[in-house]
């Protein structure tokens, strides 16, 4: 197994405003774990791109992969998207909610940070047809593909206003 | 090939089981699951060398590598050019060290360890090692094969007309062929599959399957889960597993723990079905195989991100028992 060291990881899940990426430069991270994101993989393609431009090293996990890095006792902090947020709660990006349940069980903090768009809520079923433009699906399957949701808060532990993380 | 003696309620599922012996003995006919959907092609496999690959390489998975494992052993038995008792004991102790080797998280040991009895036994006795082994082996699938059959009895038992019913990976035919007689029994019900990244068993096979036996499925990826549970939209969740503990605990494909943690979180009852066994005591001291990077990173040669980007990916998941309703269990010792 990589060697990664109890309670040190820290998990990305969603699209960010750039603006994070700054603030785990400025904290010194090393190291940060990024969810693939269904069904675009947008998540995927911009964390990685802006971690390495800052020379913090992306590590790819599927966007199944979070329990066990919880269950392994492996998760420091998670940062999940959101689009926009209230007392009562957040609109995450899809995902959002299964990293929120897990930082709930292990008590694991999970912060909640701006997108800086706005995220459709439903996707088509196409995209779910296809995997990096290969077809996956058989013919005739529908897809259900919901592409936000809302994150109550007691799975939160704080919502940062995209000015960077103090 | 071997004659099946018990008939199923309904049609077979072609992943309930996907692996067959030639008539002569010297071939295996493995489905490669992972040409479907797009084909529906059996791989021949006609040395230890190939059956240790094919279960490596993922063509088969769960009880398909299962079915390789046990199936070996006819190959290795048919190709064998001597009758000595004491060489067949050596051949079938050498086979039975690389299978269990081929992947470390399965309990491919507890099932070659009992074939291995099987053969130390009939050459103590100077008996047809060939003969016998082969004999127990065919007894022993037959056995497997009738109580699978009435798992899927049990499952189409547990399932209630207007269940919506999540399910992960894919459970090597059962949860089909129970949604076939649910069908015949008039119960109206409905099935979401998630993905199940990175090699999309889910996808796949599960809806390939459902949908062929007639079940109403939707695809969802894997996350989903989350939502689909907080919208009430599934009322139960139903998963395999690939090794069970003696406290309960199981190991199954990777992504089913956050399912199992958010069913508990949203009051969703989680089935499983489970092989139980007593040789390891708790979840933690299942070893988890720890696939490679490039497994994740690459799909259908194409690299999914650009630029010097780490992949991790393990292949399996502990769930611990406090976290199952019910497990659906049938003995393979």
């Amino acid at each position: 197994m990589m060697s990664v060291k109890r309670k040190s990881a820290i998990v990305l899940q969603g699209v960010f405003d750039a603006s994070i990426f700054d603030a785990l430069k400025r904290r010194k991270i090393k190291e940060a774990f990024v969810l693939e994101g269904r069904p675009g993989l947008e998540a995927a393609k911009q964390s990685s791109r802006e971690l390495l431009k800052r020379k913090i090293r992306p590590t790819l996990i599927a966007d199944n992969m979070a329990g066990f890095l919880f269950y392994k006792n492996l998760v420091r902090e998670v940062w999940v998207s959101c689009q926009y947020a209230d007392r009562k709660g957040a609109l995450c990006q899809i995902g959002g909610l299964i990293l929120g349940v897990l930082g709930k069980k292990h008590n694991v903090p999970v912060y909640a940070y701006p997108n800086g768009s706005k995220v459709k809520l439903l996707g088509s079923s196409r995209e779910l047809a296809f995997f990096n433009g290969v077809k996956v699906a058989p013919r005739g399957v529908p897809g259900y593909v919901p592409l936000a949701e809302w994150v109550p808060s007691k799975y939160i532990t704080k919502v940062y206003n995209g000015k960077g993380i103090s | 090939m071997r004659k099946a003696r018990i008939k199923p309620a309904v049609k077979e599922s072609p992943l309930f089981w996907p692996v067959k012996l030639a008539e002569n003995g010297r071939c295996l006919r493995v489905l490669d699951e992972s040409l479907i959907p797009r084909k529906l092609r059996y791989i021949e496999v006609r040395s230890l060398p190939e059956a240790v690959r094919v279960i490596k390489q993922m063509k088969t998975r769960a009880f398909g590598q299962f079915l390789v494992v046990l199936n070996t052993f006819l190959l290795v038995l048919a190709n064998a050019k001597t009758r000595s008792p004491q060489a067949l004991l050596s051949k079938i102790r050498t086979a039975a060290g690389r299978l269990n080797h081929s992947r470390p998280t399965f309990p491919f040991a507890e099932v070659t360890a009992i074939v291995v009895a099987w053969a130390q036994a009939a050459a103590a006795q100077k008996a047809d090692v060939a003969a016998s082994v082969s004999k127990n082996i065919d007894g022993y699938l037959q056995g497997i094969r009738g109580r699978r059959l009435q798992r899927v009895q049990k499952i189409a038992e547990v399932l209630r007309d207007g269940d919506s019913v999540l399910t992960h990976c894919n459970v090597s035919g059962e949860l089909a062929m129970a949604a076939a007689i649910c069908r015949q029994q008039g119960k109206d019900l409905h099935f979401f599959a998630t993905e199940t990244r990175p090699y999309m068993q889910g996808a796949k096979l599960t809806c390939w399957e459902l949908q062929r036996m007639g079940a109403q499925v939707t695809l969802i990826a894997d996350n989903a889960v989350g939502s689909l549970m907080a919208d009430g939209l599934v009322n139960k969740v139903v998963v395999g597993s690939d090794r069970s503990c003696a406290n309960g605990d199981f190991a199954n494909k990777i992504g089913t723990y956050q399912i199992a943690v958010l069913a508990e979180e949203f009051g969703i009852p989680f089935y499983v079905l489970t092989q139980p066994s007593h040789k390891i005591k708790t979840g933690d001291d299942i070893p988890i195989e720890i696939r490679k990077a490039k497994e994740l990173l690459v799909f259908s040669g194409k690299k999914i991100v650009s630029g010097p980007v780490g992949g991790f990916y393990p292949g399996f998941d502990v769930v611990p028992h406090r976290l199952i309703t019910e497990a659906i269990a049938i003995d393979v010792r």
